[in-house]
C-alpha cells in the first residue's frame, strides 16, 4: 500500500475522513447529542495529551484537569479583557498552558511514577484556590462567563440554520483534527521514538544519546499545550470556573485514555467517546429497571471504575489493542 | 542426588543455558566452573526457583524442583547463597541470621536456637558483631553472614555462587575449609560455582565445566585439575 | 499567645492523624512498591460501616473494632484482587517497562477509589453524616480555666501514640515484623530465606488498611462523613510521607506532625483557602531540595 511509504499523507487522509464523518453526523443529531459529540471532540484533545504523556513517554499526571483550567482561564481572560477573537484566545491558551507545562516539566523530570502522580494531584487541588485568592481577576467560585459566539455567516449559508451545540461541534472539530494530526506525526517522528525509548528503559535511552530530562520536559510542554486547548474549548461552552475543572476531570481523561488504549490514537478516540457517552448509555440501559436516583447517580462512577480495573488487569492495551489483534488475524 | 536433565533457559532472546545435564552426589562438593557469562549463576537461580527454565527437569532427592517457588524450595532443604555477598545491609547481623530460620522458627524452636549457636561457633567474628548493621561488615564477614543465613535453614543442599568474589585468598580458604568440614560432618551436598577454578577444583570432589551455556566437561575434580588442555582451552591458564 | 497555643495543639492532634495516614502509605510503598491512592477511600468505607453500626445502636467501641477489621480486610482484598494479578502480569506488553510498572498501579488504585466512592454513595447516600466521639469533644476545664484542647484531642494523641509504639514493637521484636522488613528491603534474599513474600505483602496491605481506617475514625468527627471527604486527607498524608522520605516509617510519622503544624499555622494565620497552595509549595521545595525526604542520609535516592 502506498500510504505506508508516506505516513503523513495517510494521517491526513484519515483525519479528513474523521472530520467529514463528524460534520455529516453532527448535522442530523439532536442538540443534546450534538453537544455531547462536541464534548467528545474537546476531551479527545485532552485524552491525546495523556496518550502523549503517559502512553508514549511513560510519565503520569493527575493534574491534566488543572492544565485544562489554565487553558480555560487564559482564553477567557483574553476574550474578556483584551477583546480578542475566540481563535486568537485559543492560540494564547495553548501558549500559556504550554508554559505552565514547562514549569511543571522541570519539577516532573526529576520525579517518577507515584511521586509524579502525587505531586500533580496536589497541583490539581491547589490551582483552583488561586481562583479565590485573586477573585477580582479569576471570578472566584463562580468563574468567568464565555461562549463560542455565533457561527459565521458563510457557515450558515453552507449548512443552513446552525444551533449553538452544532456550532460548538463545528468550531471544535477542526482543532481536534489538528491535534490528531499533530499527535500522529509526533508518534511517527524521531521525537516519538525517543519518548518511547525513555518510557521503555530510561538508562538505555540515555546511553543511546537521548537527552532524557530535556525530552521529558518537552513531553510535558506538548502535552500541556494539548490539555490547555482542550480546557479552553471545554470552558467556552459557558463558564470557566473551579467547578468546571474538578479533580475528577483529570481522572476522566486518564480513564478515557486507559479504556480506549493508552498507546494509540484510535484508543484515544474510542476512550473519549466512551467516557462521554457511558453515563447516557447506562441511563438508557437501566431505565427499564427503574433504579433509585441514589443508585443511578453513582452507577457510571462504579462501572467506570470497574472497567478501569478490568482493563489494567486483563487487557492493559485497552479496546484499541483488542481491535488491532482482530484486524491482524 | 541432584539431577539436572536437559535444562534450557533463556532471558528473552538470550539463551543462557542450552541443554544442560549432570548430577551431583550427596555429601560431595561439586563445582561448576566457567568463564564470565557461561551461565553458572543462571543454573543456581534455576535450582533455587528464582528463574524459570524453558524446558528440562531438575530433581533433588527424587523430588522435582522446577516450577516451585523459592520459598517452597528452601523448605525442601535447598539453600542458595546468591552472587555478591547477599545480605540485607540495613538489618543487624543477628537479624540477617534469624531471617534464614524464620520459616521454621515456630515448628522447630529449639533446633533454630541450636543452628544459630552453631553458625556463631563456625564464624565467631559474626557473634562479636551480632548487633552491628550488616552493611558495616567487611566483604569477608558479609560472605560469612550470607552463608550463615543459608546454614540456619539446615539445608541438605547448599548452592554457593562465587563465595570468593572480592575476598583475600586467606579468607576464601577459611570459608571453603569450613564448608568442606560441614560436608564431611553433616553429609551436606554442595554445588559450588567459582571463577577461581584452581581453588574450587582443589576442594571439590567433582567438576563441571560450563562454556557459553553448555557442559563441556564433567569429571572428577582431580582429573579436571590435571587436564591442562582443558584448562588452556576454556579457562585460559 | 493563646491563639498560638491553640494552634499548636490543633496542629499536633491533626498531625497525629496525618502521621497515621502517612504510615499507611509508607507501609504499602515499602512492602509492595505501590503508592495506594485508594487508601483513604478504604478508610471512608470502613468509617461508614462504623457509622452505620452506631446508628443501629451498637456501641462506639464495637463499631470502632469492626471498622478496623473492615479496613484490614479491604486492604487485603485490594492486594489479592487487584495488585497481585496486576504485578503477576507485569512482564506482558504495556507493562513491560519500569516506568509503566510504576504508573499502572497508581491508575489501578484510582480505579479502586472510584469503585469504593461510588459504592459508598449507592449504599449510604450522598448526604453528609456526623460521626460521634467516644469522649467529650468540648474543651477540658481544669481548675476552672479553659484549656486549649478537648478530651477527644487527648484521646487522639493517646491512640496514635499507642499505635506507633505497637507498630514499632511489632517491627523490631516479632518474626513477622522482621519478615516484613526483609521483604521491603530485599525481596530476593527474603524469598531465598523462605519468607513467603506475597503473603507478607498482603499483610502490609492489611496493616496499612488498619492504620488508615483508624485515621478515618479519628478525623471524621471534625470533618463530616461523605464519600469524598477523606480525599484531601490522603493528599496531606502523601505530602507527609514524601517529607519523611516515603520509605521511612519514623520519617512518615514526623512528616505527619510537621504537616499538621504547618496546616494549622496557615489555617489560623494566613487563610484556610491557601492550605493546598502552601502544601504544593512545600512539597515541591522538599522534592527539589531534599528529594529523599527531610531525614535522608547521604544516600542519593531516585524519586
Ligand atoms: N537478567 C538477565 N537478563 C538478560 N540476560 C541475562 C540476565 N542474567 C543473565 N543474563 C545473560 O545470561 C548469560 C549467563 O549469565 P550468568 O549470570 O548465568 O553467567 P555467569 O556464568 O554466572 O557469569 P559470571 O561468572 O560473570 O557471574 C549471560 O550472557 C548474561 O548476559
Ligand atoms: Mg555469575
Amino acid at each position: 500500500m502506498s500510504s505506508h511509504k508516506n505516513p503523513a499523507a495517510r494521517n491526513l487522509f484519515f483525519v479528513i475522513i474523521f472530520a467529514i464523518v463528524i460534520f455529516i453526523l453532527g448535522a442530523d443529531l439532536d442538540p443534546y447529542n450534538q453537544g455531547q459529540l462536541a464534548v467528545v471532540s474537546m476531551l479527545l484533545i485532552g485524552v491525546l495529551s495523556v496518550t502523549l504523556l503517559t502512553g508514549t513517554s511513560g510519565q503520569i499526571s493527575l493534574g491534566q484537569g488543572a492544565l485544562m483550567a489554565v487553558g480555560g482561564y487564559a482564553s477567557a481572560l483574553t476574550i474578556l479583557n483584551l477583546g480578542l477573537s475566540m481563535w486568537l484566545a485559543l492560540a494564547i491558551a495553548i501558549i500559556v498552558s504550554a508554559m505552565a507545562g514547562l514549569l511543571l516539566g522541570f519539577a516532573a523530570a526529576r520525579l517518577t511514577g507515584p511521586y509524579l502522580a502525587g505531586t500533580t494531584l496536589v497541583l490539581a487541588l491547589a490551582l483552583p484556590s488561586l481562583a479565590n485568592r485573586f477573585e477580582s481577576v479569576f471570578g472566584g467560585d463562580v468563574g468567568l462567563n464565555v461562549d463560542f459566539g455565533n457561527p459565521p455567516s458563510w457557515l450558515i449559508s453552507a449548512f443552513g440554520e446552525i444551533g449553538y451545540e452544532q456550532w460548538q461541534l463545528y468550531a471544535t472539530v477542526p482543532l481536534t483534527c489538528l491535534a490528531l494530526l499533530a499527535t500522529a506525526n509526533i508518534l511517527s517522528s524521531r521525537t516519538g521514538r525517543m519518548w518511547r525509548a525513555i518510557r521503555d528503559n530510561e538508562s538505555a535511552a540515555s546511553l543511546m544519546g537521548v537527552n532524557v530530562s530535556t525530552n521529558k520536559i518537552f513531553t510535558f510542554v506538548v502535552s500541556s499545550g494539548f490539555a490547555g486547548l482542550s480546557g479552553a474549548l471545554y470552558g467556552l461552552r459557558g463558564i470557566v470556573g473551579p467547578s468546571v475543572y474538578p479533580i475528577s476531570l483529570s481522572l476522566l481523561l486518564l480513564t478515557g485514555a486507559i479504556l480506549g488504549g493508552l498507546r494509540s490514537i484510535a484508543g484515544a478516540l474510542i476512550g473519549s467517546a466512551l467516557v462521554v457517552f457511558l453515563p447516557d448509555l447506562i441511563e438508557w440501559a437501566t431505565r427499564p429497571l427503574a433504579l433509585s436516583e441514589q443508585i443511578g447517580n453513582y452507577l457510571p462512577g462504579l462501572i467506570g471504575g470497574v472497567l478501569l480495573l478490568l482493563t489494567v488487569i486483563l487487557n492493559p492495551g485497552g479496546i484499541a489493542n483488542v481491535l488491532h489483534h482482530h484486524k491482524n488475524k | 542426588m541432584l539431577e539436572i536433565r536437559n535444562v534450557v533457559a533463556s532471558y528473552g532472546s538470550v539463551v543462557a543455558l542450552k541443554d544442560i545435564s549432570f548430577t551431583a552426589e550427596i555429601g560431595k562438593i561439586t563445582t561448576v566452573i566457567g568463564a564470565n557469562g557461561a551461565g553458572k549463576s543462571t543454573l543456581l537461580r534455576l535450582i533455587s526457583g528464582l528463574e524459570v527454565a524453558t524446558s528440562g527437569a531438575i530433581h533433588w532427592q527424587g523430588e522435582s524442583l522446577l516450577g516451585k517457588s523459592p520459598e517452597s524450595i528452601v523448605r525442601m532443604g535447598v539453600a542458595h547463597v546468591p552472587e555478591g555477598h547477599a545480605v540485607i545491609a540495613p538489618l543487624t547481623v543477628a537479624e540477617n541470621i534469624e531471617m534464614g530460620a524464620l520459616f521454621r522458627a515456630r515448628s522447630n524452636k529449639d533446633d533454630v536456637k541450636l543452628a544459630i549457636g552453631e553458625v556463631y561457633e563456625l564464624f565467631p567474628r559474626l557473634e562479636e558483631r551480632k548487633n552491628q548493621l550488616a552493611g558495616t561488615l567487611s566483604g569477608g564477614e558479609r560472605q560469612m553472614l550470607a552463608i550463615s543465613r543459608a546454614l540456619v535453614s539446615r539445608p541438605s543442599l547448599l548452592l554457593l555462587d562465587e563465595p570468593s568474589l572480592g575476598l583475600a585468598p586467606l579468607v576464601v580458604e577459611q570459608i571453603i575449609e569450613t564448608i568442606k568440614a560441614l560436608c564431611i560432618s553433616t553429609g551436606l551436598t554442595v554445588l559450588l560455582v567459582e571463577q577461581n577454578a584452581n581453588t574450587a577444583l582443589s576442594v571439590a570432589d567433582h567438576g563441571v565445566l560450563l562454556s557459553i551455556g553448555s557442559v563441556v566437561a564433567d569429571q572428577p575434580a582431580p582429573l579436571m585439575r590435571a587436564d591442562s588442555a582443558l584448562r588452556s582451552a576454556y579457562l585460559g591458564y | 499567645m493563646n491563639t498560638l497555643i491553640t494552634t499548636l495543639f490543633l496542629g499536633t492532634t491533626r498531625g497525629a492523624v496525618f502521621a497515621l495516614v502517612a504510615l499507611g502509605l509508607v507501609l504499602v510503598w515499602r512492602g509492595a512498591g505501590i503508592v495506594n491512592f485508594a487508601q483513604m477511600g478504604q478508610a471512608m468505607f470502613s468509617t461508614y460501616v462504623a457509622s452505620t453500626l452506631i446508628i443501629k445502636g451498637y456501641g462506639y467501641w464495637f463499631a470502632f473494632l469492626i471498622a478496623l477489621a473492615v479496613g484490614a480486610i479491604l486492604g487485603a482484598i485490594v492486594d489479592l484482587a487487584v495488585m497481585r494479578p496486576l504485578t503477576r502480569r507485569s512482564h506482558a506488553g504495556v507493562l513491560a517497562s519500569d516506568s509503566m510498572r510504576a504508573t499502572v498501579p497508581v491508575i489501578a488504585s484510582l480505579g479502586i477509589l472510584g469503585v469504593l466512592q461510588s459504592l459508598a454513595g449507592m449504599i449510604w447516600a450522598a448526604e453528609e453524616r456526623g460521626f460521634p466521639t467516644p469522649v467529650s469533644d468540648v474543651a477540658v476545664k481544669p481548675f476552672g480555666k479553659t484549656a486549649p484542647f478537648t478530651k477527644f484531642d487527648l484521646f487522639i494523641i493517646v491512640v496514635v501514640a499507642l499505635t506507633l509504639v505497637v507498630t514499632t514493637l511489632f517491627f523490631k521484636k516479632t518474626g513477622m515484623g522482621l519478615a516484613m522488613r526483609a521483604t521491603a528491603l530485599n525481596p530476593e534474599v527474603a524469598r531465598l530465606s523462605g519468607i513467603r513474600i506475597s503473603r507478607v505483602r498482603t499483610l502490609s496491605w492489611a496493616i496499612s488498611g488498619v492504620a488508615s481506617s483508624l485515621a478515618g475514625l479519628l478525623i471524621t468527627p471534625s470533618a463530616n462523613l461523605s464519600p469524598n471527604t477523606l480525599d484531601l486527607i490522603l493528599i496531606v498524608g502523601f505530602t507527609a510521607a514524601v517529607v519523611g522520605g516515603l520509605d521511612s516509617l519514623p520519617g512518615s510519622v514526623v512528616g505527619g506532625f510537621i504537616l499538621g503544624l504547618l496546616i494549622a499555622v496557615i489555617n489560623v494565620y494566613v487563610s484556610p483557602d491557601d492550605v493546598f497552595l502552601a502544601l504544593l509549595v512545600f512539597l515541591l521545595l522538599v522534592l527539589i531540595l531534599k528529594p529523599g525526604g527531610l531525614f535522608a542520609s547521604k544516600k542519593v535516592r531516585n524519586v
